[in-house]
């Protein structure tokens, strides 16, 4: 199709690390975990009881509401009530009347659907936005996730043990144990690069979504889906790998997921990966689930703009299946031209999005 | 082939997509919840087994048997629907704590409705892009649009649309729908 250029305008982030970027950007970036016992609703008889969190009991619908401003603050009413917010959270009976009040108490123009396919459902929303403004069936779309650490999750991901016990999420390293849960509401507003009257913060250069075909919950170990996903992103952006900078991982700290993407990273790259940075910073944040993947594009933006690679945090040592050029120790000052973020999900769901420098 | 048209806020004259193949669920009296066949690993909800049903229905409607043609499978996507999601695991797991009971760790993966799409693709052989949604408004179209926009952006070149819903005790049945649609041929 002819592509229209899509920019990112707008972005909030709200983390276990606060309400703005202050501390995430400088505690977090530097790979200082933001986990601690939960103190939101009692772990009793749970085998992992720690979660980065924000104090207190934050409502979904508050947060949401807040970071849709936040992003589109540079946007006078009247343009906002032309705008389509895609929404992304936890699938169940409660995201049609949630979904209803943000609309309103936001002034957009309404939200057609919440993308529920858990750690991709954001970047599936970010997607479609972009293909919306790329096609020209959108001058600008605002995108919006959420994902506050709760009682009933939490027993699902401690009874599936999939969270480490040790209290800390350790992606790409040996000795890793698992995730752990964190906060996560993050909003972005994307617009075509002709229509936008502010400076753009990025480029949305490309994305791509790819399937695994392979299992109900395991990512297919070669890693092909994801590849493929990036592949699309990196056609798409007619840009060749070499110019990619940064990896911000998909890294949830698992023993099959972090094998599997550095499978995806060598299909990508080749040789060339050892020359590529790469952190996840679930690693001090948390995995905020239908969230984690805009909580994550924020991330890379901001790494863009500051020439600040964040730290993959809780590194112990090299495993073998995961030879990367990880950031350890303490941020890595680059400006990469572009940067990658990726998610994966259940379900053999992979998603890619290159993020450009303005 | 018949066609149907998403819709999508943002375009008043939407697409219109070429189905190759429909299923429904229920079709007769015969479709009750006791029909669904099981899913290995899936247990309590009727969801999965109906979302895994549809899918059957519609694939076999096509393809006969599974897998898909390995070609056209690799650029199909998956696009599930369904607006309250899996009520009956949410319900399990919130009983459970409020009991003090042990939660059971096959819910663990069921609990997102991305896990059966797993369980549909890796079975046919649909590689494509897995997405899923909670629409606002009618979901069979809501779905669609999603499909379109999968084939304006050149991530897929056919998709499997599903729908599906639970009861809600209010009289109706476990309810939903299937398309197999291709952008093969549209305007």
């Amino acid at each position: 199709m002819a592509e229209r250029s899509v920019v990112v305008t707008g972005v909030a982030v709200r983390t276990a690390f606060g309400r703005d970027t202050g501390a995430l950007l400088t505690d977090g970036f530097a790979g200082v975990p933001a986990f601690d016992q939960v103190s939101r609703f009692d772990t009793t008889g749970r085998r992992t009881t720690e979660a980065a969190t924000l104090p207190g009991s934050p409502d979904l619908v508050e947060e949401l509401v807040g970071v849709v401003d936040e992003a589109c603050a540079h946007l006078p009413g009247r343009a906002r009530a032309g705008v389509p917010l895609l929404l992304a959270a936890h699938a169940d009976a409660e995201i049609p009347p949630l979904a209803g009040e943000v609309a309103r108490r936001t002034g957009v123009l309404g939200v057609p659907r919440t993308y529920t396919g858990a750690c991709v459902a954001a970047t599936s929303a970010v997607a479609d936005a972009a293909t919306m403004i790329a096609d020209g069936r959108a001058d600008r779309v605002v995108v919006a996730a959420g994902y506050l650490v709760e009682p009933v999750t939490f027993a699902l991901f401690d009874a599936g043990r999939a969270l480490a016990r040790d209290g800390r999420v350790r992606p790409f390293s040996a000795g890793r144990q698992g995730m752990l849960l964190g906060d996560g509401v993050a909003a972005v507003l994307l617009e075509a690069d002709s229509g936008a009257e502010v400076e753009p913060l990025a480029r949305l250069a490309g994305w791509g979504r790819a399937g695994d075909a392979f299992h109900v919950c395991k990512p297919r170990p070669d890693g092909s889906g994801l590849a493929r996903a990036v592949d699309t992103a990196v056609e798409r952006a007619e840009v060749s790998t070499s110019d990619i900078g940064y990896v911000n991982a998909n890294g949830t700290g698992t023993q099959f997921n972090d094998a599997a993407e550095v499978a995806a990273l060598r299909r990508v790259f080749g040789a060339g990966l050892a020359r590529v940075p790469v952190s996840s910073t679930k690693s001090t944040h948390g995995h905020a689930l239908e969230a984690s993947g805009l909580v994550e594009l924020v991330v890379t933006v901001h790494a863009l703009r500051t020439g600040t690679l964040p730290v993959n945090s809780g590194y112990l040592g090299a495993d073998p299946d995961c030879a990367l050029d990880l950031v350890t120790d303490a941020p890595r000052r680059l400006r990469p031209a572009y940067a990658l973020s990726l998610n994966a999900a259940f379900g053999g769901a992979n998603t890619a999005l290159l993020v450009g420098a303005p | 082939m018949t066609a149907l048209a998403p819709t999508d806020q943002s375009r008043p004259v939407p697409p219109v997509l070429p189905v190759l193949a429909v299923a429904r669920w229920p079709e007769s009296d015969v479709d009750t919840v006791e029909a669904l066949p099981p899913i290995a690993g899936f247990v309590l909800s009727a969801f999965n087994p109906l979302v895994a049903e549809l899918a059957e229905r519609c694939l076999r409607a096509h393809y006969g048997q599974a897998p898909a043609d390995p070609v056209r499978g690799a650029r199909t996507a998956v696009v599930l629907a369904s607006a309250r999601g899996d009520v009956t695991t949410t319900r399990a797991v919130t009983e459970a704590l409020a009991a003090g009971r042990r939660v059971p760790p096959l819910l663990f993966f069921q609990s997102n409705p991305n896990a059966v799409l797993g369980h549909v693709a890796a079975r046919w052989g649909l590689a494509g892009p897995v997405v899923c949604t909670s629409p606002t408004g009618d979901p069979m179209a809501d779905a669609l649009a999603c499909a379109a926009l999968l084939f304006t952006a050149g991530e897929a070149d056919e998709a499997l649309v599903l729908t599906a819903d639970l009861a809600t005790g209010h009289g109706e049945p476990d309810q939903g729908a299937a398309v197999l649609v291709t952008a093969m041929g549209r305007p």
